[in-house]
C-alpha cells in the first residue's frame, strides 16, 4: 500500500478531508498571506501564527486535503488536518506548486528565527556572565576548542551523530571566518536535529512503544516527531500534552498523561519532576524530609487532576459484552481492540480526590476531600498573575493547571527546561540534579541560571533558538574540562565537560560510519497502524469490532519482515510497514536506522540498551555507565563487525583513495572527525604494511576512547 | 551552640564522627553512641575491616550472596505466610519441614524449609512497582537526587574485588540499572540478560594474530586521548577495555557457560530463564563471584492468582528448592547466602481473582550463609495485614545481608556529593536470624 493511499484511508476512516473540487483560490490566498507577512526579527512567531494558514494540498492524482503546514524535513513534509491529525509523507506525491509552497512555508519559519547578529549578542551575554563568575573565583574559560573538537562536538549535540568524512572535510578546509556560525545554522535546520531532539525528549517524556499491558502507543511517538519537525515551542508542546483529550489512538498528545493512567498520583509527581524539576515524589506518601513540600501540598496539586479519567470503563464493558455473544471471534483480538478504545483522557464533572487512608498530619483527616491549590516556592509567587486560576469548573481544572504550568511566570517552568537544555550541551546542569531544582540557591551559578531562564523566555520557549545561542557562545566553544568532582567544588563552566556519547549518539555515529547519511532519510511512523484499531465514536457493535480487528490484521500484516528481525529491538510490531520513504539497510541482524527510528526503547540486548538507553519507565532513566558487555560487543559482536565490514561507508571511502596516508586520513575523518597526528599516521601506516587491513584500522578507531567521548 | 570546629571536619567521615561525639559530649556530657563504641572495640579485635558489627553472630559467614528478585510483588499469604479465615487464598496450608507452615503452592520448598529462615514481618510504605523494587534492591527509598548502590557495590567498596578477572557483581535476567550507585561505574553489576547465552561476544571473529595486532595498534592510537586522560569516566573505560582483554584470554570465562553443566543438572533447574539464571548464579558463585542478582517476573497477580501461582509460583518453587539442594550438595550453602526478595506483598482481601499491592507486611526468605535453619523470624497479624510486632524494613534486611557478608553496618561513608550514607539507610541488622 502506498503511503498516500494509506493517508487517504486513515483520513476517511473518521473524517474525509479530501474534497472533490480544486480550490486554487484558498491556496493562492494562503500563499499571499505568507508572502505578505512581515519578516519577524523576534524569535519564532508562535506556531499559532503559522497554523492560522490553511492550505488545500493537492497530490499528483488530483486528490485534495485541507491542512496546515507543520514542517519540512529533507524530502518529508508534515501537515495537520482540522481534526488535529498530523500526516507525514514524501513531497514527491504532491503537485509541484505545493512542493514550492511547502518550501516557502519552511523559509518563512526560518526567517522567524533570530538573526545571526541577535544570536551572537545573546551568546556574548552568556559568555560575559560565565567569565565574570569564573573571574570572581580566580578561574578562566578553557582555551578555545580547535575546529576539529568543535566540529565533532557540534555534530553530536545538534544532529546526534558524528560527521561523515566528507562533511568533516568540508568544514575543516573551509576558510570562511563565520564557518562555525554557519555550520550551527545548517545543522539545527537539518533533519538530524529533530531526530536528536526526539532521543533527548523520549528519555525525558518516557516515550515507549507500549503502555500498560501492551497497548501500542505509536501515535505519541508520531505526535512528538511531528511537533519537533514543526519546531513547536516547548510551552505549547507541554500545554498540548497536559490538556490533551480523547483516545490515544486518535490523539497522540494524550500519550504523556496516559502513561500513568493506572497510577494518577504517580503521574502528578512525574509531571512535576519532568516539567518543573520539582521533587514531590516523597510528599506523595509523607511530608518531604528534606524539602518543604508536605503531603497536603502534593494532594492539593493532584486535585487538579481529580476530575480526569484515563480509562473508559463503559466502552471496555460494552465491547466485551457485544463480543461475548460472538463465539467465533478471537478473544485476544477483542481484548486488544477494547483496551485501545478505552485508553483515553476525559474530564468529568466532579473532582473527587480525597486524602489517603493513612493521612497522619494535623491539617486534615483521612478521606477528607481535597481542594485544588497550587504550590509556591516563595511567598511572592502567589501574587503572580499566573497563579490566578479558577478551580470552579472541575472539567476545566486540567486546563487551568496547564496554563499555570506553562506560563512564563511560573517560577520553575522556564528554569527547568533552560537548565536541561544547558546540560544537554555542557554535560552538567547549572543546577544538579536537573530533576530537583526546588532550591535555586544550590545552582553552581544562580546568576547564570537566572540568565538562561531569561533567554528561554525571550526565545519564547523555542528550544532550537536557545541551542543556537548556546552553540554560538565562547563557553560552549571552549575546550572541554574533565568531569569535575562536585563534592569538592562547584563547576563554574570553564567549558563543556568531557562526556561519553549517549547510547543514541554512539549508535547513530556507528550507523553513519556504516551507511553514511542514508539513515538520515529512514523515518519510522507507525501511528497510522494503530489508528485503524479505533472504533467510530460512540459505535460499539460487533460488526464494527470485527472491522477494527480486520483492519488491524491488515495493517500489521508483514510485521517482522523487512529487516524487523528480533535483534533489532523490542516490539517489531508495525516496524515493516512503518518505514516511510527509504527502507533501512540490515547488516549482521542490525537494522541500520537512527535510534529515533527504531523501537522505543530497543530490546535489552540491543546496543542502545547496553550503552544506557533508558527503559523509559522513569523519566531521565538513560545512563552512561560502562560495562564489560559493552566492550565485548564493540570488539567482537555485531557492532564490531559492522564497523570493520568492507561494505561500511567509512571503509569504502578509505578504499577509494590511493595512498596509505590518504586512506588513514580518510578513516580518521570518518571516525574521529580530525586529521591524524604525524605519530598516529606513522603508526597506522606501519600497521597497514604489517598486515592489517583498512577494516582493521576502522575497528581500532571505533574502539578508541576518543570515539566514545565528546571532548 | 558555637563550636570551635572547622567545616572541613564535616567532610571526612572519621572526623565527622569525632565531631558528632564532641557535640554529644558538649550537649549531654557523655557520648550518645555507647553501643557504637562497644561494637567498635569488638571490631578492632576480630576483623581487619573496622566493622562495629564484627563481633556479632553470623558476621562474615556469607562469602557470596545470591539475591533473587521476585518482580511484581509476591503474595505472602499465598506462599510463606499462609492464613486461615477470610484472607486465605486458593492454596491449602501445609506443614513443612523445619516446623513451619507454607501453602500448597510450594511443595518443593516445603522439602527444604528446614534449611531456610522466613521473615514474615517485612514492612515498607511504597506500593508502586518501580520505586518499591528500587527500595528492595538498594535498601533506600528512591530519590530524585541520588542513586543508591546495590549491596554488591557496597561490598566491593569495603572488601575490594572478589576475583582477579571475573566481575564482583553480576545481574542475571535484568539490566544493571545504576547498580553502582554513587560508587565508580566499574562497580556496576555485569548484566546477563539471557543465562543460556551467558556472556555474549567473548570470541573475536578474526584470528588471534589479528586480534593481537589490533590491540597493539589500539594502544598506540589511543595514547593521546585515552592514555593521558584526566577524566574519571575515560579512565573507567580504560579499565573496562583492559578487563575485557584479560577476560577474553582467561579460562575463567567458562563460569558463564551453562553448556559445561551436566544435562541432568540443567534439567533439574528447568528450562526457564529463572531456573537457568539460578544455575548460572551457582556456577558464578562457585567460581568466585561475590554477588549475583537473579530476577524472576510475573508476580503482579491482580487477576487469576490461582492459575498464576501454579505457573509462576510453581516455577519459583521448583527452582528455589533445587538451588538450595544443589548448593548444599556442593558444600556451598554455608558460605552462600540466598535471599528471596520481592517489592511488596499483596492484600489480604481479593479484588476480582487477585490481590492488590500491599507493602505494609510481606515475607522474604534467607537461606545459607550462616542464617538459622528452619526458622521463622517475626510474624504478621491474623489477617496478614500488618506486622504483629516490630516490622523489618527493607533497610534492615539489607543491613542483615551486609552483616552476613562481613560488611560494616552503621558505619558512615561520604558520597562524592558529600552526603553521609550507611548501608540500609542506618537500619540495624536482624542478628536474631543468625545461628
Amino acid at each position: 500500500m502506498t503511503l498516500f493511499s494509506r493517508l487517504v484511508l486513515v483520513s476517511c476512516f473518521v473524517w474525509a478531508p479530501w474534497a472533490d473540487a480544486a480550490d486554487k483560490k484558498t491556496a493562492k490566498k494562503a500563499e499571499a498571506v505568507i508572502k505578505a507577512a512581515p519578516v519577524a526579527t523576534r524569535p519564532v512567531a508562535a506556531i499559532a501564527d503559522r497554523s492560522a494558514i490553511w492550505h488545500t494540498w493537492t497530490d499528483k492524482e488530483g486528490r485534495k486535503v485541507e491542512a496546515q503546514f507543520c514542517g519540512l524535513s529533507g524530502e518529508f513534509i508534515t501537515i495537520q488536518t482540522r481534526d488535529g491529525r498530523t500526516f507525514h509523507f514524501k513531497t514527491d506525491i504532491l503537485v509541484p506548486e505545493d512542493v514550492v509552497f511547502a518550501k516557502q512555508c519552511l523559509d518563512r519559519s526560518r526567517t522567524n528565527s533570530f538573526s545571526r547578529e541577535i544570536i551572537a549578542s545573546a551568546a556574548a551575554d552568556v559568555d560575559k556572565l560565565v567569565v565574570a563568575t569564573l573571574a570572581a573565583n580566580q578561574q578562566t574559560l578553557n582555551a578555545p576548542a580547535t575546529d576539529e573538537e568543535f566540529l565533532r562536538r557540534l555534530y553530536l549535540d545538534a544532529v546526534g551523530r558524528i560527521p561523515t568524512a566528507k562533511e568533516a572535510d568540508a568544514f575543516l578546509t573551509s576558510a570562511a571566518p563565520d564557518k562555525r556560525a554557519k555550520l550551527i545554522d545548517e545543522l539545527v535546520f537539518s533533519p538530524g536535529y529533530s531526530m536528536q531532539m526526539f532521543n533527548w525528549m523520549a528519555d525525558l517524556l518516557r516515550v515507549k512503544d507500549t503502555f500498560g499491558k501492551g497497548i501500542p502507543a505509536f501515535t505519541f511517538e508520531d505526535w512528538l516527531k511531528a511537533r519537533l519537525a514543526a519546531n513547536t515551542p516547548w510551552d505549547k508542546m507541554v500545554f498540548e500534552m497536559v490538556t490533551a483529550d480523547g483516545r490515544l489512538c486518535d490523539n497522540g498528545a494524550t500519550g504523556f498523561m496516559l502513561f500513568d493512567a493506572e497510577m494518577p498520583l504517580d503521574g502528578v509527581s512525574n509531571l512535576m519532576t519532568t516539567f518543573l524539576g520539582t521533587n514531590m515524589a516523597c510528599a506523595q506518601c509523607h511530608d518531604h524530609p528534606l524539602a518543604d513540600w508536605t503531603q497536603k501540598d502534593f494532594y492539593q496539586m493532584a486535585a487538579f487532576f481529580g476530575a480526569t479519567d484515563g480509562k473508559d470503563e463503559g466502552v471496555l464493558r460494552e465491547i466485551n459484552r457485544v463480543a461475548k455473544a460472538d463465539s467465533a471471534v478471537n478473544k485476544a483480538s477483542v481484548r486488544k481492540i477494547a483496551e485501545m478504545n478505552a485508553f483515553r483522557l476525559n474530564d468529568g464533572g466532579k473532582q473527587s480526590l480525597t486524602l489517603p487512608k493513612d493521612y497522619k498530619y494535623k491539617d486534615g483527616k483521612p478521606g477528607d476531600p481535597v481542594a485544588p491549590s497550587l504550590i509556591a516556592w516563595s511567598k511572592a509567587d502567589k501574587s503572580l498573575p499566573a497563579y490566578n486560576v479558577s478551580t470552579k469548573n472541575p472539567a476545566q481544572l486540567r486546563d487551568e493547571f496547564a496554563r499555570w504550568l506553562t506560563s512564563a511566570q511560573n517560577p520553575r517552568f522556564a528554569t527547568n527546561i533552560a537548565n536541561r537544555v544547558w546540560k544537554k550541551a555542557f554535560g552538567l546542569g547549572v543546577i544538579e540534579p536537573v530533576n530537583d531544582i526546588d532550591d535555586l540557591t544550590q545552582a553552581s551559578s544562580p546568576e547564570l541560571l537566572a540568565h538562561l531562564t531569561f533567554v528561554m523566555k525571550a526565545a519564547k520557549f523555542d528550544l532550537r533558538e536557545v541551542q543556537r545561542v548556546i552553540y554560538n557562545s565562547k563557553t560552549y566553544q571552549a575546550s572541554a574540562s574533565p568531569t569535575p568532582d562536585l563534592g569538592k567544588a562547584k563547576y563554574l563552566f570553564n567549558g563543556p565537560i568531557v562526556r561519553r556519547l549517549t547510547a543514541e549518539q554512539a549508535w547513530d555515529s556507528l550507523v553513519v560510519t556504516a551507511v553514511g547519511t542514508y539513515a538520515d532519510n529512514v523515518l519510522l511512523r507507525r501511528g497510522d497502524d494503530i489508528k485503524v484499531m479505533a472504533l467510530p465514536a460512540g459505535k460499539v457493535t460487533m460488526a464494527e469490532v470485527r472491522n477494527a480487528i480486520d483492519r488491524t490484521k491488515k495493517a500489521f500484516a508483514g510485521s517482522g519482515k523487512a529487516g524487523g528481525k528480533k535483534a533489532s529491538g523490542g516490539s517489531t510490531m508495525g516496524l515493516a510497514n512503518g518505514y516511510e520513504g527509504d527502507k533501512p539497510v540490515s547488516r549482521f541482524s542490525l537494522l541500520l536506522a537512527r535510534a529515533s527510528e527504531l523501537p522505543q526503547p530497543s530490546a535489552e540486548t540491543h546496543f542502545l540498551r547496553l550503552w544506557g538507553q533508558g527503559d523509559r519507565l522513569l523519566a531521565d532513566s538513560a545512563t552512561n555507565d560502562g560495562s564489560v558487555p559493552q566492550v565485548l560487543q564493540m570488539m567482537n559482536g555485531a557492532v564490531g563487525r559492522l564497523v570493520s565490514d568492507t561494505r561500511a561507508e567509512a571503509v569504502m571511502a578509505a578504499e577509494a583513495v590511493k595512498t596509505p596516508e590518504a586512506q588513514v586520513r580518510s578513516l580518521y575523518l570518518s571516525f574521529l572527525a580530525r586529521r591524524p597526528t604525524p605519530t598516529e599516521l606513522t603508526a597506522a601506516k606501519a600497521s597497514l604494511e604489517g598486515g592489517l587491513a583498512l577494516t582493521d584500522l576502522a575497528w581500532v578507531l571505533a574502539n578508541t576512547r576518543e570515539f566514545l567521548f565528546i571532548r | 551552640m558555637n563550636l570551635p570546629i572547622s567545616a572541613d571536619l564535616l567532610r571526612n567521615p572519621e572526623d565527622r564522627r569525632r565531631f558528632l561525639e564532641k557535640c554529644a559530649k558538649v550537649a549531654f556530657g557523655l557520648s550518645v553512641l555507647p553501643a557504637f563504641a562497644r561494637l567498635a572495640s569488638a571490631a578492632e579485635q576480630k576483623s581487619a575491616v573496622k566493622a562495629p558489627n564484627a563481633g556479632l553472630a553470623g558476621f562474615g559467614k556469607a562469602k557470596h550472596v545470591i539475591f533473587l528478585q521476585l518482580n511484581g510483588g509476591m503474595s505472602h499469604i499465598d506462599t510463606f505466610d499462609p492464613k486461615t479465615g477470610p484472607s486465605k487464598g486458593p492454596g491449602e496450608i501445609v506443614s513443612a519441614k523445619g516446623d513451619m507452615q507454607l501453602t500448597s503452592f510450594l511443595p518443593e520448598t516445603a522439602k527444604v524449609s528446614d534449611k531456610i529462615t522466613v521473615i514474615r514481618s517485612m514492612t515498607a510504605k511504597v506500593g508502586v512497582h518501580a520505586s518499591a523494587a528500587y527500595l528492595m534492591r538498594t535498601g533506600f527509598e528512591q530519590r530524585g537526587s541520588v542513586q543508591h548502590p546495590t549491596l554488591g557495590a557496597w561490598a566491593q567498596h569495603f572488601l575490594g574485588s572478589s576475583h582477579k578477572t571475573l566481575p564482583s557483581s553480576v545481574a542475571v535476567n535484568r539490566s544493571s540499572n545504576h547498580g553502582n550507585g554513587w560508587f565508580p561505574a566499574a562497580y556496576s553489576p555485569l548484566p546477563i540478560l539471557n543465562p543460556d547465552d551467558g556472556l555474549l561476544d567473548t570470541k573475536s571473529p578474526v584470528s588471534e594474530a589479528v586480534v593481537g595486532k589490533r590491540a597493539a595498534l589500539l594502544a598506540q592510537l589511543d595514547a593521546g586521548f585515552g592514555g593521558k586522560a584526566a577524566d574519571e569516566n575515560v579512565k573507567a573505560y580504560n579499565e573496562f577495555y583492559e578487563t575485557t582483554f584479560q577476560l577474553m584470554k582467561s579460562t575463567d570465562l567458562k563460569a558463564f557457560d551453562l553448556s559445561a553443566e551436566p544435562a541432568a543438572t540443567r534439567a533439574r533447574y528447568g528450562k526457564g530463564k529463572f531456573g537457568q539464571g539460578c544455575l548460572l548464579a551457582r556456577r558464578l558463585v562457585e567460581n568466585g563471584v561475590r554477588f549475583v542478582e537473579v530476577a524472576h517476573g510475573g508476580w503482579d497477580m491482580h487477576a487469576t492468582l490461582d492459575d498464576r501461582m501454579e505457573d509462576v509460583g510453581g516455577d519459583f518453587d521448583r527452582v528455589f528448592a533445587t538451588l538450595i539442594q544443589d548448593l548444599e550438595a556442593k558444600g556451598l550453602l554455608e558460605s552462600t547466602l540466598v535471599v528471596v526478595a520481592t517489592e511488596f506483598g499483596r492484600k489480604p482481601s481479593f479484588e476480582g481473582g487477585g490481590r492488590g499491592h500491599h507493602p505494609l507486611v510481606f515475607s522474604t526468605v534467607l537461606a545459607g550463609g550462616g542464617v538459622r535453619r528452619g526458622y521463622v523470624h517475626g510474624a504478621s497479624d491474623a489477617k496478614g495485614y500488618a506486622p504483629a510486632a516490630d516490622g523489618v524494613s527493607p533497610g534492615s534486611l539489607h543491613a542483615t545481608i551486609a552483616h552476613a557478608a562481613g560488611l560494616p553496618v552503621q558505619t558512615e561513608i561520604m558520597t562524592p556529593a558529600g552526603r553521609p550514607m550507611e548501608i540500609g539507610n542506618r537500619a540495624k541488622p536482624q542478628i536474631g536470624v543468625f545461628s
